[in-house]
């Protein structure tokens, strides 16, 4: 019961890493994959805080969230100049730069260290240690996060990023500042994202730099190919199908180190295999 | 003075080995187009390939680097017939293969990791076997005067076989329109197939290089290709000169940056580089 609830909690994070992404990758067409950069920095700063300075929790989630979209609206300032693969460049330097300041800026990282014992966030004198009050926590992170990537879809706003998607210089044609529009949405994928990383360092109790490398950026990314780019839906399917199929390598009897190998192998080919052959994904709308 | 000359020579090296990834990496660009991730896993591919024959199975040197080279040779090769080809006449956009290109570059890791483990892994049998050469004052040894010595050659061999052969006329033909190339008769997808094989190659040889020089793990196939793909962006992409040039300026930038701040943020400088090119200078230093 425990294992399920973890497994839950894990699907309710990827959740919403997938619904964030999605809004860039699924509904503005940018093919990101900084996205374990700002999820961790979202972690780090809540973990930080938290630890150094023992604040309230929601309080470090805010100010994790608000850094991360700091963070993100500076560098997209630069990359969202960039276009189609050139873009994917700058997202993965982006990733790699984060990656290296958790790792090398020991004084206030621990760099490989880590940093542990995270306290649990407490509600109203009520605390979260119990996993089972987590996952109500996380599941209501979760629906708020679709509600947000839901409102942006129907809005004028998100039929704005469509047509970025669909095609960028006729949308700028029309009068559209399309790079307002693109460093706007990268930033809320990057709060978002942020939020799912509070969330990670306070259940995990534990985080270092090995949770935020490029390799979880692509497991992300994959994520929500396969549920498919461009539908709210999919961008939760998603995380969820690929999240049971890799606790079901562990729970089949893989030592760890070979069973994150396997996970890395399971959804390289996943992408492999729907490029070949549903480059759409399970509910997507936007065929790449 | 003296450290002056060693950053030199260091950055000679380095340079001679982004030179290597560079030159397969422009050939498989100007004929296929799209930004092929994979061949940086398949370039340490290469250098696994020679863990295994040279230090597990104690064959000798040279007949294990030449089996290496065409290893990588044939993996391209395979997976450009298996994956890529398709997708090219399903006519694909490059977003598609980019993920493809994504996803085996995740599984060719995901495999190394799985057979090899993903330690830190040298190719040399013992540390004092190879002979080092004083040049004004810096240190230089023997496996990296060869180093040095194939990128030089293989630079010179790439530039006079595409300019004065048919086949390098034929790649030309391809690269600048591949339908009408295949009007006048030159068989596009067996050329195709041909430089997947010479390019992996090229880049198995960055592969085991890297090997001899630093070592090897699972995860600097993304590394390599990041610098392969900034030196290509930096000297002029498609230009073979241009991306030499590209990778020892780029090699020269790095280990200044290290001899500065510290070896760690490497990766770090290599993309602020990237960044400041495809903002300023998208052309890179010498367009095709």
């Amino acid at each position: 019961m425990e294992y399920l609830i973890h497994i839950a909690v894990l699907v309710c994070l990827y959740g919403i890493l997938g619904l964030s992404l999605n809004l860039v990758v699924g509904e503005t067409g940018l093919i990101s994959v900084a996205h374990a950069g700002f999820y961790g920095i979202g972690a780090y700063v809540t973990a930080l805080l938290l630890v150094g300075l023992g604040m309230n929790f929601f309080l470090a989630m805010a100010l994790g969230i608000i850094a991360s979209g700091l963070v993100a609206l500076l560098i997209s300032g630069v990359i969202s100049r960039l276009r189609g693969v050139y873009f994917l460049f700058g997202t993965i330097g982006l990733n790699i730069i984060a990656w290296s300041i958790f790792l090398n800026w020991q004084s206030v990282t621990r760099g490989p260290l880590g940093i542990p014992s995270i306290p649990r966030p407490g509600i109203w004198g009520l605390d979260l240690y119990q996993n089972l009050q987590f996952l109500f926590l996380a599941a209501a992170s979760l629906a708020i996060v679709y509600f947000i990537s839901v409102f942006i879809k129907k809005s004028s706003f998100g039929r704005v990023l469509n047509s970025i998607r669909e095609d960028e210089e006729a949308t700028q044609i029309f009068g559209y500042a399309t790079s307002y529009y693109k460093l706007a949405i990268f930033t809320i994928g990057a709060m978002l994202a942020a939020l799912a990383g509070a969330l990670f360092a306070t259940y995990i109790t534990y985080i270092d730099p090995s949770s935020f490398t490029i390799n979880e950026s692509i497991f992300i990314f994959s994520t929500i190919v396969l549920g498919g780019l461009g539908s709210s839906r999919g961008a939760v399917l998603g995380p969820l199908l690929l999240v049971f199929l890799f606790e079901g390598f562990r729970f089949a009897g893989f030592p760890s180190e070979i069973a994150a190998q396997m996970r890395m192998l399971a959804y390289g080919f996943a992408l492999v295999l729907l490029m070949l052959y549903r480059p759409k994904g399970i509910w997507g709308t936007f065929r790449i | 003075m003296d450290i002056a000359i060693q950053i030199a020579l260091n950055a000679l090296i380095a340079g001679a080995i982004y030179s290597l990834v560079v030159l397969g990496f422009n050939l498989l660009y100007s004929t296929s187009r799209f930004f092929d991730l994979g061949y940086g896993a398949i370039a340490i591919a290469g250098g696994y390939a020679v863990l295994y024959f040279y230090k597990l199975l104690g064959l000798e040197l040279w007949s294990s680097i030449i089996l290496g080279i065409f290893i990588a040779g044939i993996l391209g090769f395979c997976i450009e017939k298996i994956i890529y080809r398709p997708l090219r006449t399903r006519k694909a956009s490059s977003a598609v293969l980019l993920i493809a290109s994504l996803g085996v570059l995740t599984v060719i890791q995901a495999v190394l990791a799985i057979l090899f483990t993903s330690q830190f892994q040298t190719l040399g049998r013992g540390a004092g076997e190879s002979r080092t050469f004083e040049i004004f004052g810096g240190a230089i040894t023997q496996t990296q005067s060869i180093i040095l010595i194939t990128a030089l050659v293989v630079m010179t061999a790439l530039g006079l076989v595409l300019k004065y052969t048919l086949f390098g006329k034929a790649v030309k033909a391809i690269a600048d329109d591949e339908e009408v190339a295949s009007i006048v008769g030159i068989n596009s997808e067996r050329m195709i197939g041909i430089v997947f094989f010479i390019g992996s190659a090229i880049g198995g040889m960055a592969g085991i290089a890297t090997g001899f020089d630093t070592g090897l793990q699972p995860t600097i196939g993304l590394s390599l290709l990041l610098k392969g793909v900034i030196a290509a962006i930096v000297g002029g992409i498609g230009n073979v000169y241009g991306g030499v040039l590209g990778a020892f300026l780029l090699a020269i930038i790095e280990n200044l940056g290290a001899w500065q701040f510290s070896g760690e943020w490497k990766d770090a400088i290599a993309f602020i580089v990237l960044v400041v090119f495809l903002l300023f200078r998208p052309q890179g230093i010498l367009p095709k």
